[in-house]
């Protein structure tokens, strides 16, 4: 992931196939094993932000959650951890350390080139709207982000991102294939 | 009639109320369903409550709030957090924190991850025990596609009526079985559950939800169809009987069940209304219930003479000829005489 300048990984992903999985899901490989295609963690989501997939994203992951964080984020609620049952997505305590230790679905990455802050205009918004804010991401002067080494990837920076396209986004964290 | 003997009272005559569970059947079958189309309501009804926006919602979401907080209210003081207590499907659902799971779905999760994860798999017990205990009940009593399925047989009939030709072709039992283990094979190959994409009662649930609660249907909708089609084209009940993994997988464990229907030889009079009233093609006229009969009391109510009743056996009785009432029973016993070695209620169990 460092390999790789942050502004190439960006633009590289298909941003309709890039997806995340809900707060505290296992590793991709394991998730698709583990997930019984139930729909609770969709049923307990107060915020409506985990979808299913059809076909598009092969057989294997037929009927799993998935959060497009540009069209709904995450809020770290960790009710879907609780209401699934076969541990695909493990259950979090809703704190700081827990989260921060256990939830692992990508991590913001911040295009220069996009940013508003970065290109004379101070904004900051990704950085109101991050529920982690100086422990996930921190502002320099003129508002400009860094993200941190604790983000979690819950991607509501992305969703309230004011650029279009968005100047920050979330990248998986696990290796999982890219169609 | 002067010639025949007097009606004997069968040694257990069933009771009168075997006759209203057919009722209840509809009854749990309509509850079931009606619950399947409420949670992802409730859900919805739900995230609006926490989003705290009752104004900036469209004039028909407010009915819907509305409506949702006319029957939450009198249950539920803190709606956004009281509703979790009950969610789910019958694919795999909690009531009150205790997490019930189909047998179906442990299964083809142990199959697909080649590991046994125990808090998981004890979600099933319950539902294993009581399948152990009545057979496929499931599939008569609760299974949310069971009463679209016979709501469809219904629709079939009323085709027949109507003088439309309606499949009735019988298949090999034994395909779902087939069904079963090329499906838990190809969760095995594939590291997901696939089973779950052709079993109908998950679909059902499933498909409710996305289409309440997320706005669209999914590919299993699409199969669900199918399978309806497939019951009118083909057979009826077609898929329940031949090809789905689950019926096979609770026939296999209620194999030995506890609590069978058995037909009282002695007050039945071969009208057959019980062979034309099942849902699955059995043959309880004839003693024919085998592991997959799924309990669902159909032939108990439609029966004139009372003469099926439930017991407790591991299995069926050996088949007892026909009814004392019926014309062919009769006709040897009033113009020669009573036929020693005819049927009687002595040797009814001994052919085991």
């Amino acid at each position: 992931m460092a390999a790789m300048p942050s502004e190439a990984r960006a633009a590289s992903n298909n941003p309709s196939m890039r997806f995340l999985r809900p707060p505290g899901a296992l590793p991709e490989d394991e998730f698709t094993t583990r997930c019984i295609h139930c729909g609770q963690c969709g049923e307990a989501c107060p915020n409506r932000c985990i979808n299913y997939f059809g076909l598009e994203n092969g057989v294997s992951s037929i009927d799993t959650p998935f959060i497009i964080p540009r069209q709904k984020a995450c809020i770290l609620c960790m009710k879907c951890g609780d209401a699934c049952p076969t541990g695909a997505i493990q259950p979090i305590k809703r704190e700081m350390e827990p989260v921060i230790k256990g939830v692992k679905m990508g991590r913001a990455v911040v295009d220069e080139h996009l940013c508003l802050s970065y290109q004379g205009k101070t904004c900051g918004v990704c950085y109101r709207a991050c529920p982690l804010p100086d422990v996930a991401i921190k502002v320099q002067h003129l508002e400009q982000p860094v993200v941190l080494e604790n983000c979690v990837g819950c991607g509501l920076c992305e969703r309230s991102c004011i650029q279009m396209p968005q100047a920050i986004r979330i990248l998986p964290i696990e290796d999982r294939p890219v169609l | 009639m002067t010639a025949v003997s007097p009606i004997r009272k069968a040694p257990g005559s069933p009771s009168p109320i075997l006759r209203h569970l057919n009722k209840l059947r509809w009854f749990v079958l309509s509850f079931v369903f009606a619950l399947l189309v409420l949670l992802p309501c409730l859900h919805l009804y739900q995230t609006f409550v926490a989003a705290h926006a009752y104004d900036l919602l469209a004039p028909s979401e407010q009915r819907f709030y509305d409506v949702m907080e006319a029957i939450t209210e009198p249950f539920v003081s803190d709606p956004e957090h009281d509703l979790d207590m009950v969610k789910g499907t019958t694919w795999s659902g909690q009531f009150w924190g205790l997490k019930l799971t189909d047998p179906l779905a442990v299964i083809g999760q142990s199959a697909a991850g080649l590991t046994i994860f125990w808090p998981f798999v004890m979600t099933a017990a319950i539902p294993v025990v009581l399948t152990v205990i009545f057979g496929r009940f499931f599939c008569g009593w609760i299974c949310p596609a069971t009463f679209l399925y016979e709501l469809n047989s219904n629709l079939g009939a009323l085709l027949r009526w109507a003088g439309v030709r309606i499949g009735a072709r019988p298949l090999d039992r034994r395909i779902k079985y087939l069904v079963l283990a090329i499906g838990l094979l190809a969760s095995a190959a594939t590291g997901s559950i696939l089973v779950a994409a052709i079993y109908p009662p998950a679909i059902v649930g499933r498909e409710i939800y996305y289409v309440i609660a997320q706005g669209g249907i999914g590919a299993g909708a699409v199969f669900f169809v199918v399978t309806l089609l497939f019951d009118l084209l083909v057979s009826r009940r077609g898929f329940c009987r031949f090809l789905c993994p689950g019926g096979a997988l609770y026939a296999l464990l209620g194999r030995w069940r506890a609590v069978r229907i058995q037909r009282i030889v002695e007050t039945c009079n071969d009208c057959m209304k019980c062979n034309a009233v099942c849902e699955f093609g059995l043959d309880p006229a004839r003693d024919g219930f085998g592991q997959e009969c799924n309990n669902c009391t159909a032939c108990i109510a439609v029966c004139p003479t009372d003469a099926l009743d439930f017991n407790i056996r591991l299995i069926d009785l050996a088949e007892q000829g026909p009814g004392h009432l019926g014309r062919v029973y009769r006709k040897a016993h009033t113009s020669e005489g009573p036929d020693p070695e005819g049927p009687n209620p002595e040797n009814r169990e001994a052919a085991e």
